[in-house]
């Protein structure tokens, strides 16, 4: 009997080890950039932590390697083409929605559509994003995070030139309902400088260099980039109200004339601790960077709450107040020979648990449906309030020529920021853009 | 008959020779400089992007000279086209041929352990990585509060200086100038050192001075030096854009720093946006390749490379 039953004994080890040895082994490649120190280390981490609950779905044993760095954009994204003609892409990457027209464009990722039906997870995200994932009408893109790149603005300051607490906390309603303009904030931020509350120069901070922050005082104006039949335009009456009011910055004194070109962390530095700078143009990601790396002596996220606002961009000439959002994505390559494995993983970390980690230590708006409902993000005052940004919010086209667009776009922004008259500046943007696209792009 | 029998062996044996030395660089020529420049300049006739990349030749969509077309037609071509030439022309002469010429003759004329110990010095930037030392550098001149400079601009009681945007371009030429010394220093000092003592002996005995003897014996003596390091230091000029693209990216501003082997860079292979024009910024690679070809030429033909290539007269009497 007990021979019998050692032979049972082994003969059921035996084959629980065939069982074990029988599951395949699937190695998953992810590439995300991320500025780690800012909270966003979640973009690959989080697929570590949704690693074993894949497994146990799938019955596979998936081997994870995980490639995460803050490279350079430009870098990043070429490393990624050329690993992709190479057969070494990874199965899963990160990158800029807008990277989806070109990549899409040229095979090297794969439409998502048939296999996001898989999976239940995807049918929480802000149904808006999804628009940001399309090209050309298929989905290539899982959002992974949003943002709001609203404008900030110091309370100590506007305190400081006599407004009340009541009038100071209804700032972001007055801009949302288009009470308050973007003319009124620049006035603000001139008086500030005339009754000496602020330095010359210091009323109104934006951007320091290239990117999609411009696009506000573009779309503002009424601008379209692209048409809902795809076409590539480029409204010249938007862009020279665009130039004539990036151009009005120094020449009213509110901005400093080397604001571009102008390090992040110096601009950083002077706005964080909310007694030096009015308003500044930037992006919600930034507070966790402030109260980590900037204000942590003085308080941090307490301090922040407490002395600094943020709202929509006010409304311009057409009337609208407006934010800005970039979602980034992740995208499958067409060479992963595991893509039921890789949505599979997307689907894991695409859930309010999951999201959270990214959204809350990173100061991104939630992606998802249900996140805004939970506990952890409604906890937050900053992103939860926030969140309705995103109502408000437009981002560039999935078109292979927006880079070209843009630069022509970023050729006028420098040249009216250092005085060239705003018509020459469009004359610029569009001798650029007739010589790079030709008939790909109605100049109107 | 016979003469010519036993002469053409002994004619061909060397020719072997020195081809079969030749050999292994020729194939390397072929394989790293003659293939890949043929593959841009084909390169530069298709529309490869991202959006439709491949790395089959066949795959490529052929557009002729569209790119060169677009090129000239650029409305910020000609601009790139100033500062490479500023850039290349300034800080060659005053400190990639200037610099070093004068460090040489210098260290030269100096205690022989002194001139090496400022030599070692000026190799120091060489030695470094180009990160690590434009970090250095953007930690000098950042914007306050944070640039050392500015710190102690701070402490002397002066306005702080936006070094980065209101004078970029004297730093980009210290960056660069910096680094470009030691190169030509090695060879002029080397050149100096190995001018005959009797030459030098002989105008000390006629009486001149310490310049007369730089202008009227040294300086004469180092043409082909010179010529060498001039034509190697502009060539190379010409096609660096690492620390300029680690320092100011070619900005601030319109194009501010912008150079010709940046902007081939930022065209082909670093967009922020994303779609790389890899066609369009070949088209800018070779249109440098081909000014290199016609400087190089130029200066072999001013400095009569012949004649210093040519067997010395002694030989023929």
């Amino acid at each position: 009997m007990v021979k019998v039953l050692r032979l049972l004994l082994v003969a059921s080890l035996m084959l629980s080890g065939i069982a074990v040895a029988a599951q395949e082994d699937v190695t998953i490649t992810v590439r995300c950039a991320a500025n780690i120190a800012g909270g966003e280390g979640w973009r690959c981490d989080n697929f570590a932590a949704v690693e074993e609950q894949v497994e146990q779905e799938l019955g596979i044993n998936i081997t994870l390697n995980l490639i995460q760095d803050n490279k350079a954009w430009a870098d990043y994204k070429t490393e990624f083409v050329l690993a992709a003609e190479a057969g070494e892409a990874p199965d899963i990457v990160l990158s800029g929605h807008e990277d989806i027209g070109a990549w899409a464009a040229a095979g090297l990722i794969m439409p998502l559509d048939e296999l996001i039906a898989q999976h239940e997870e995807f049918a929480d995200v802000v149904p808006n994003l999804w628009a940001s994932q399309t090209y050309d009408g298929v989905i290539y893109g899982i959002p992974q995070d949003a943002e709001a790149r609203p404008i900030f603005y110091s309370k100590l300051l506007l305190a400081d030139l006599g407004w009340s607490d009541e009038e100071i906390e209804s700032l972001p309603e007055r801009v949302r309902t288009g009470e308050f303009t973007f003319e009124d904030m620049l006035a603000t931020a001139e008086e500030a400088v005339a009754e000496g509350v602020v330095e010359p120069g210091k009323g109104y901070f934006h951007r320091w260099g290239n990117g999609f922050d411009w696009l506000p005082y573009y779309l503002g104006n009424g601008g379209e980039i692209m048409t809902e039949d795809g076409q590539l335009v480029f409204d010249q009456d938007a862009a020279l109200a665009a130039y004539e009011l990036i151009g009005s910055f120094v020449k009213r004194g509110v901005t400093p004339e080397t604001m571009i070109g102008t390090e992040s962390s110096a601009i950083y530095a002077e706005f964080a601790p909310a007694d030096n700078v009015m308003f500044y143009q930037g992006g919600t990601w930034q507070w966790a960077d402030w109260a980590r790396n900037y204000v942590a002596d003085l308080g941090g996220n307490d301090y922040l709450l407490e002395n600094v606002g943020l709202m929509l961009f006010p409304a311009m000439n057409d009337g609208v107040p407006l934010s800005l959002t970039h979602p980034l994505s992740y995208m499958i390559s067409s060479g992963s020979e595991h893509p039921d494995v890789a949505i599979a993983l997307l689907a894991a970390v695409t859930t309010p648990d999951a999201n959270n980690r990214h959204a809350i230590d990173s100061f991104h708006l939630g992606i998802l449906t249900t996140q805004v409902e939970s506990e952890a993000y409604a906890a937050d005052p900053v992103l939860s309030g926030a969140h309705y940004m995103l109502d408000y919010t437009r981002f560039a086209p999935n078109t292979p020529f927006y880079s070209a667009w843009s630069n022509a776009y970023w050729a006028g922004i420098q040249a009216a920021h250092t005085g060239t008259p705003a018509e020459e500046a469009v004359e610029l943007a569009v001798t650029q853009l007739q010589n790079e696209l030709g008939d790909q792009i109605v100049i109107r | 008959m016979n003469t010519s029998a036993r002469t053409r062996p002994a004619s061909a044996r060397p020719n072997l020779t020195a081809y079969a030395f030749l050999a292994p660089v020729a194939i390397l020529v072929m394989l790293f400089f003659i293939i890949p420049a043929l593959l841009v300049i084909y390169i530069s006739m298709t529309d490869l992007a991202t959006a439709n990349f491949t790395s089959d030749v066949a795959q490529m969509t052929f557009i002729g000279l569209k790119n060169y077309e677009t090129l000239f037609k650029d409305p910020f071509a000609h601009k790139i086209f100033f500062n490479t030439v500023f850039y290349v022309l300034v800080t060659l002469s005053l400190f990639n041929v200037g610099g070093a010429l004068v460090v040489s003759l210098l260290t030269a004329h100096i205690n022989r352990r002194a001139g090496f110990f400022f030599r070692a010095l000026w190799l120091l930037p060489r030695l470094m990585t180009s990160t690590v030392y434009i970090l250095m550098w953007e930690r000098m001149v950042a914007d306050p509060p944070f640039g050392i400079l500015n710190q102690l601009f701070d402490v002397a009681g002066y306005d702080s200086v936006a070094f980065n945007t209101n004078h970029v371009w004297t730093f980009v030429i210290l960056v660069n100038g910096i680094i470009g010394i030691s190169f030509g220093m090695i060879i002029f000092t080397s050149a100096i050192e190995s001018i005959s003592k009797d030459i030098m002996n002989a105008s000390l005995v006629d009486g001149s001075t310490s310049m007369q003897r730089i202008r009227y014996v040294i300086l004469p003596l180092m043409r082909w030096p010179l010529l060498f390091v001039l034509s190697y230091q502009t060539l190379s000029l010409l096609t660096s854009y690492e620390e300029i693209l680690l320092f100011t990216n070619g900005g601030p501003g319109v194009y501010q720093t912008e150079v010709w082997a940046l902007t081939a860079f930022h065209r082909a292979l670093s967009n922020y946006f994303g779609n790389a024009q890899w066609g369009y910024g070949s088209a800018f690679a070779v249109v440098l390749v081909i000014v290199g070809i016609i400087l190089a030429v130029l200066y072999l033909r001013i400095f009569r490379f012949r004649e210093l290539v040519s067997e010395p007269k002694i030989e023929n009497l």
